[in-house]
C-alpha cells in the first residue's frame, strides 16, 4: 500500500515537473499563432501572419544562413581538430597531455561573454578583425571542448587490445582507424557534432561581438529585434527553431539511433 | 608521419587554435559604408528614411550593421586603425565614452551643413562629437480601461503607488537606461538631482508594496496587458507603437516636472570612411527626419521638421522634457547602481 502511494508520488511529481518544462514554450507556440499584433495571452484569434513575417524581413534569413554555416563550419572543424587530439590525448602518458587536455577544456568553464570581448580584441590585434573567419575561429574555440571531451571519454573506454588485433592481422595505421577506431568512437562524434552544433547555433554573447552587416548571426538579430519590436515574429521564429530541432532529432534517432550518441555521455 | 606523430600535431593545432594563433588576413577595401541600426521597424526606417537617399545622392553603398551601442563601441575600440563601422548609432551614456576616448571625430557644420538645423544643446551634450537625432521621453505610460484618472506628475504617481491606489511597473536596474529615466529623472522631480538621489530612494522604500520590476520593453506591456500593473515609467514612442499595433488601451502622459529625454545620439569614429559624413548629414536632414518620425513615433531635433497631424499630439517637444546631464549621470552612475542593488535589489 505505501508502494502504491510513493508510485504515485513519483508520477505526479514526473507529470508536473514536464508541465513545467513544458507550459512555456507552449505558450510561446501558441502566441506564435496569434491573431494580434502583440504578444498576450490567451490569444484573441489563430493566424499564421507572423511565420510569413520572418520570410519578409531579409536580416533573419540572411542571419539564419550565416548561423547555420557558422555552426556546420565550426562543428566540422572542432571534428577535424579534436578527433585526432583527443586519440593522442586520451592514450598519452606524458605528462604535458593532461595540462594541453585541460586547456581544449577551458572554454567550457570561461563565461562566454569573457571569451567574445577578449577574442574580439585578440584577433582585431592580430588583423582578423570583425570578420566571418574572426566568427569561425571563435565558434571553433567553444565547440571544440565539445568533441573533444565527448571523443575522449569513448575512446579512454575502448581497450587497446581491439586496436593491437587489428594490427597483427596486418591492418596498416589507418586501415585500422577507418575500420576499427572510428566505428567505436562514432558515438563520441555524434554527440560532441550534435552539441557542438547546437552550441554554436545558439551561441549569442560571442556572436554579439562579432556581428556585422556580412556576419550577424540569428541570435544577435533576434535579439536586436526583440527589443525593438512588439510583435510575435520572435515567437514564430523560436516555434520554427523547435521544429527544426525536433524533425533534426527524429531524422538522427532514425539515421543513427538517438540511444547509441547517449552511451557517449 | 607517424600516426601519433599526427594525432599530436593535431593536439597542438588545436591548442594553438585556442590561444588564436591563425595568420592575418587583410580586410577589404570598397567603395561602402557600413552603418548601424537596432533591429525591426528601426532598421527598415533606417533603410528607407537615410540610406535610400544616401544611396541615391552618393551612388555609394551603406550595408546596414544590426546590433546595439556597447557591440559597435567594442568593435570600434578595437580596430581604432580600420573601425568596422563606419557610423555609430548610440545612447547618450555611450556616446559620451567614445568622446572622452577620443573615438569618435568631432561634428562641425562645414563638414555637416544639417547640423546647423539641430539645437546646439542636443549636440554639446556629447562633448561635440556627435550630436542627438532623435529621441524618446520617459513619462507615465497606463492602462486607460483601468486607470481612468491617471497620476499627471512624478510626485502623484509615487502618492497614488505608495497608497495602494495604483500598481506600477517600473524599470529594473538591469535597463541601461534605468539611472537616467527613473532615478534621476524621479529625483528631480521630487527635490533632488545629480547631486542628491534621496528622494528617489525614499520615494520608492514608500511604494515598494505596490512595484513590480520590467527588465525590457516587452515586460512591462505583459504587465500592463495582463493587469500584473496599472500604470508604469515608460518612453512615449514605444507606447504610440504599441498603440498602433492594436493595444488601443494604453495612453501616455508627459509628467508635469517633464520626463527625462532619451536621446540617440550618432557619431563617426575616428578613420572611418569619409563619406560617412554624407550619409550623417542625410540623418540630420528635416526631410528624412520628418519620415522617420512617422515611422518610429519619436521625436526628432532638426528644428525645420514638422510633424504629421497625427504624430503632433503624441511627440512632447524636447524643451519640455527634463534634459539629462548625461556627462554627470555618467560620472555617478556606478554609486546609484551599487546603492540599488543594496536597498532595493531588483
Amino acid at each position: 500500500m505505501k508502494r502504491d502511494w510513493i508510485n504515485i508520488a513519483l508520477a505526479a511529481f514526473v507529470v508536473l515537473f514536464f508541465v513545467f518544462m513544458l507550459a512555456p514554450i507552449l505558450i510561446v507556440v501558441l502566441v506564435s499563432f496569434t491573431s494580434a499584433g502583440y504578444v498576450s495571452f490567451p490569444i484573441p484569434g489563430w493566424s499564421t501572419k507572423w511565420f510569413a513575417r520572418i520570410f519578409e524581413y531579409q536580416p533573419f534569413i540572411d542571419a539564419m544562413i550565416v548561423s547555420i554555416q557558422i555552426a556546420i563550419g565550426a562543428t566540422v572543424l572542432s571534428c577535424l581538430i579534436g578527433i585526432p587530439a583527443s586519440l593522442y590525448l586520451a592514450r598519452s602518458r606524458s605528462a604535458w597531455a593532461n595540462a594541453v587536455m585541460t586547456f581544449l577544456l577551458s572554454p567550457l568553464s570561461m563565461p562566454m561573454i569573457v571569451i567574445g570581448f577578449a577574442s574580439l580584441f585578440f584577433l582585431s590585434w592580430l588583423g582578423v578583425g570583425i570578420s566571418f573567419t574572426a566568427l569561425l575561429i571563435t565558434h571553433t574555440v567553444v565547440c571544440l571542448p565539445y568533441i573533444v571531451r565527448t571523443v575522449a571519454g569513448v575512446y579512454a573506454g575502448i581497450p587497446r587490445s581491439y586496436e593491437e588485433a587489428a594490427a597483427i592481422l596486418g591492418a596498416n595505421t589507418l586501415l585500422t582507424f577507418w575500420h576499427v577506431t572510428l566505428p567505436l568512437i562514432r558515438p563520441g562524434i555524434m554527440a560532441g557534432s550534435l552539441f557542438s552544433f547546437l552550441t554554436s547555433f545558439d551561441n549569442l554573447p560571442i556572436s554579439y561581438f562579432f556581428g556585422s552587416a556580412d556576419t550577424n548571426t540569428l541570435p544577435v538579430v533576434m535579439l536586436s529585434y526583440l527589443e525593438n519590436q512588439f510583435d510575435p515574429t520572435i515567437a514564430a521564429l523560436s516555434t520554427l527553431q523547435l521544429l527544426l530541432a525536433v524533425v533534426a532529432l527524429l531524422i538522427v534517432d532514425r539515421v543513427y539511433g538517438i540511444d547509441k550518441m547517449t552511451v557517449a555521455g | 608521419m607517424k600516426r601519433r606523430h599526427f594525432l599530436g600535431g593535431s593536439a597542438m593545432v588545436g591548442a594553438g587554435l585556442m590561444a588564436g594563433g591563425l595568420p592575418r588576413l587583410a580586410n577589404a577595401q570598397s567603395k561602402e559604408i557600413t552603418v548601424t541600426a537596432f533591429g525591426g521597424v528601426w532598421e527598415e526606417a533606417v533603410r528607407t528614411c537615410f540610406v535610400a537617399p544616401f544611396e541615391a545622392k552618393t551612388k555609394a553603398k551603406a550595408n546596414v550593421s544590426l546590433g546595439g551601442p556597447p557591440q559597435w563601441l567594442a568593435q570600434v575600440e578595437a580596430n581604432q586603425a580600420k573601425p568596422p563601422v563606419d557610423v555609430l548609432i548610440m545612447t547618450p551614456d555611450l556616446a559620451l565614452s567614445a568622446a572622452k576616448a577620443d573615438l569618435v571625430d568631432t561634428f562641425t557644420v562645414d563638414k555637416l551643413p544639417n547640423l546647423a538645423k539641430i539645437p546646439q544643446e542636443l549636440t554639446d551634450s556629447v562633448m561635440g562629437k556627435g550630436t542627438l537625432f532623435d529621441y524618446g521621453v520617459g513619462g507615465i505610460t497606463f492602462h486607460k480601461e483601468r486607470v481612468s484618472n491617471p497620476p499627471k506628475s512624478f510626485a502623484e504617481f509615487v502618492d497614488r503607488v505608495a497608497s495602494g491606489e495604483l500598481v506600477a511597473s517600473v524599470p529594473s536596474i538591469s535597463y541601461a537606461v534605468t539611472p537616467i529615466m527613473l532615478i534621476w529623472a524621479m529625483a528631480k522631480a521630487l527635490g533632488g538631482g545629480v547631486e542628491n538621489v534621496d528622494p528617489f530612494f525614499k520615494a520608492m522604500e514608500k511604494m515598494k508594496d505596490n512595484l513590480v520590476y520590467w527588465g525590457g520593453p516587452n515586460d512591462f506591456f505583459n504587465h500592463l496587458s495582463s493587469g500584473e500593473a496599472d500604470v508604469g515609467i515608460y518612453f512615449d514612442g514605444r507606447t504610440w507603437n504599441h498603440y498602433d499595433s492594436g493595444a488601443t488601451w494604453i495612453d501616455f502622459i508627459n509628467p508635469e516636472e517633464g520626463g527625462s529625454l532619451n536621446g540617440v545620439a550618432v557619431q563617426k569614429p575616428k578613420n572611418a570612411d569619409p563619406l560617412a559624413w554624407d550619409y550623417i548629414n542625410e540623418i540630420l536632414d528635416a526631410q528624412n527626419q520628418t519620415k522617420f518620425a512617422d515611422i518610429m513615433n519619436y521625436g526628432v531635433t532638426n528644428t525645420d521638421v514638422v510633424y504629421s497631424e497625427k504624430l503632433k499630439p503624441r511627440i512632447t517637444p524636447w524643451q519640455k522634457t527634463a534634459f539629462p546631464p548625461y556627462e554627470q549621470i555618467a560620472e555617478v552612475r556606478n554609486e546609484w547602481v551599487d546603492r540599488w542593488n543594496r536597498e532595493i535589489g531588483r
